[in-house]
């Protein structure tokens, strides 16, 4: 069952294009990455998914929903993480989570949720004292707290450190065993290798390929003998992943 | 499945969350209830407390300085504190992350100005029960018509933040615009020693900006005569103007 469906997405902002005739179905259950250089339109397409951002052209529909007519049903079964959104200084992590829950009508009990992302002994915490990592996973709470059926996280592990980068990795995991789809959007090629059932890779607003990871080294034809994603992606788009889009 | 809408509870809870959060803010907790209350406290020492014929018998701490320190506490909270805050909201993605929510950035809006008007009247009873205590302060002879002002003083200092806070880029931005806006106002509005010192144009342009227009209306009430309707006037219409301009300005991103 596609949860997400994208046809023929346009958007542009004067002059430029950020997204050009995009289309792909994300399936029920499946953590579907969404890759490409800086600036290549991704967190333009995802914001048109979440609904906060509207088409030029084309169709989204969210487990039916479309995200910008039915904007009200769609926030109470979409979890988003997004680049760039923050909270209070000295809002605590437990009231955070609480204030965020009682936004849905069903979710998640807060207490056990900050357990499982390993904050409940930072409940106290105001948001200014904790951590990149720390603060990273308060962000994944709040996107979870409302039991959402897809989650959006968009570069989600930027600036934390391996050992925090791999703590998320299987929390997103874990999330994805308990029937959550996963819409990803990074510019970090072994997280999309890690966690990814499929990848899209984005460049200058198009879909250069989508396949699964395997797949994509396969395609991309890197001539290595143990090519990774990241070879697969410099070969498809002929940029590194943290180049700018020209 | 059906539309849902965020339950009484999210509203509740976010204006709760919003007023810990007035109240963690230390400086902005204390700056604007203590200082005009200081200012206050210091014209009262000096003052001689006899009635003067200009206030209909009042002394003019009862008529002027009282109502002057409340324009005051609602001037430093809606010109500054309130769009700081929510300044800082857009600034640092609070508005953004809300938006992907099933609470619109609008209800935190709302929180704030609920909270903030809580610390506003919390200011109001501190001044006037100082007043009263300190210095044997008289109520306004009219006080339905003082309550009735001083909302709309609020409305019209409110209406002044939201302006603020729709074209202020950071938080920063937002305290010196909202704080260049009070310190004028007020040095025109007779804040800083009588109108009558000032040059002609300027006493008058700074007695029907709201500051001025806010104490005259406010001290009218002490006294018991209707307030000048220019001055009420240039209130709703200043707090209409501004309001419209900031509604049409406010940016969530």
């Amino acid at each position: 069952m596609a949860v997400v469906e994208v046809e023929g997405l346009r958007k542009r902002y004067g002059g430029t294009v950020a997204v050009d005739d995009v289309s792909f179905t994300v399936e029920h259950g499946e953590i579907f990455g969404i890759v490409g250089p800086n600036g290549a339109g991704k967190t333009t397409l995802v914001e048109c998914v979440e609904g906060v951002r509207r088409p030029d052209a084309g169709r989204i529909s969210v487990l039916g929903l479309d995200p910008l007519r039915d904007r009200a049903r769609l926030r109470q079964v979409m979890g988003a993480q997004l680049q760039g959104g923050g909270l209070p200084d000295k809002l605590r992590v437990g009231e955070a989570v609480s204030l965020y829950r009682s936004f849905y009508a069903d979710g998640a009990d807060p207490g056990r949720l900050l357990d499982e992302l390993g904050l409940a002994g930072k409940r106290d915490t105001a948001f200014e004292d904790l951590s990149g990592g720390q603060a990273q996973r308060l962000s994944i709470a709040l996107a979870l707290v409302g039991r959402p059926r897809v989650a959006v996280l968009d570069e989600l592990t930027t600036g934390l450190d391996p050992r925090a980068r791999r703590g998320t990795w299987e929390l997103i995991e874990r999330i994805r065993d308990t029937g959550v789809t996963v819409l990803l959007v990074t510019h970090f090629m072994p997280e999309a290798e890690r966690l990814c059932d499929r990848v899209a890779v984005i460049d200058r607003g198009r879909i250069a390929a989508l396949d699964t990871p395997g797949g994509l080294v396969a395609r991309a034809g890197t001539g290595l003998e143990r090519a990774t994603l990241e070879d697969a992606f410099l070969a498809l788009t002929g940029r590194a992943p943290e180049e700018e889009a020209g | 499945m059906t539309a849902y809408r965020p339950p009484a509870r999210a509203w509740a809870m976010l204006t709760w969350t919003e007023a810990k959060l007035v109240a963690r803010d230390t400086a902005g907790l204390v700056i604007p209830l203590g200082l005009p209350m200081l200012i206050m406290v210091m014209s009262g020492l000096g003052a001689e407390g006899a009635g003067t014929e200009r206030f209909r018998g009042l002394p003019a701490l009862d008529a002027f300085v009282v109502p002057m320190t409340m324009v005051m506490v609602v001037a430093l909270i809606g010109l500054v504190n309130m769009p700081a805050v929510l300044a800082t909201y857009r600034r640092t993605g609070v508005l953004r992350r809300l938006a992907v929510t099933p609470a619109h950035p609008l209800m935190v809006l709302a929180a704030q100005v609920l909270a903030s008007l809580a610390q506003v009247l919390a200011g109001v009873l501190a001044a006037l029960l100082a007043a009263r205590l300190l210095f044997g302060a008289s109520m306004p002879r009219g006080a339905l018509t003082a309550v009735g002002v001083f909302c709309l003083v609020t409305a019209t200092m409110y209406a002044l933040g939201m302006l603020v806070a729709a074209v202020a880029p950071s938080a920063n931005a937002a305290v010196a615009l909202g704080l260049v806006g009070f310190f004028l106002t007020m040095a025109l509005g007779g804040g800083f020693g009588p109108r009558d010192n000032l040059p002609d144009p300027l006493a008058t342009l700074g007695e029907y900006l709201p500051y001025g227009a806010g104490v005259e209306a406010l001290s009218a009430a002490w006294t018991g005569v209707p307030p000048d309707l220019a001055h009420i006037g240039a209130l709703a219409g200043t707090a209409a103007l501004a309001g419209a301009v900031a509604a049409k300005a406010f940016r969530w991103d």
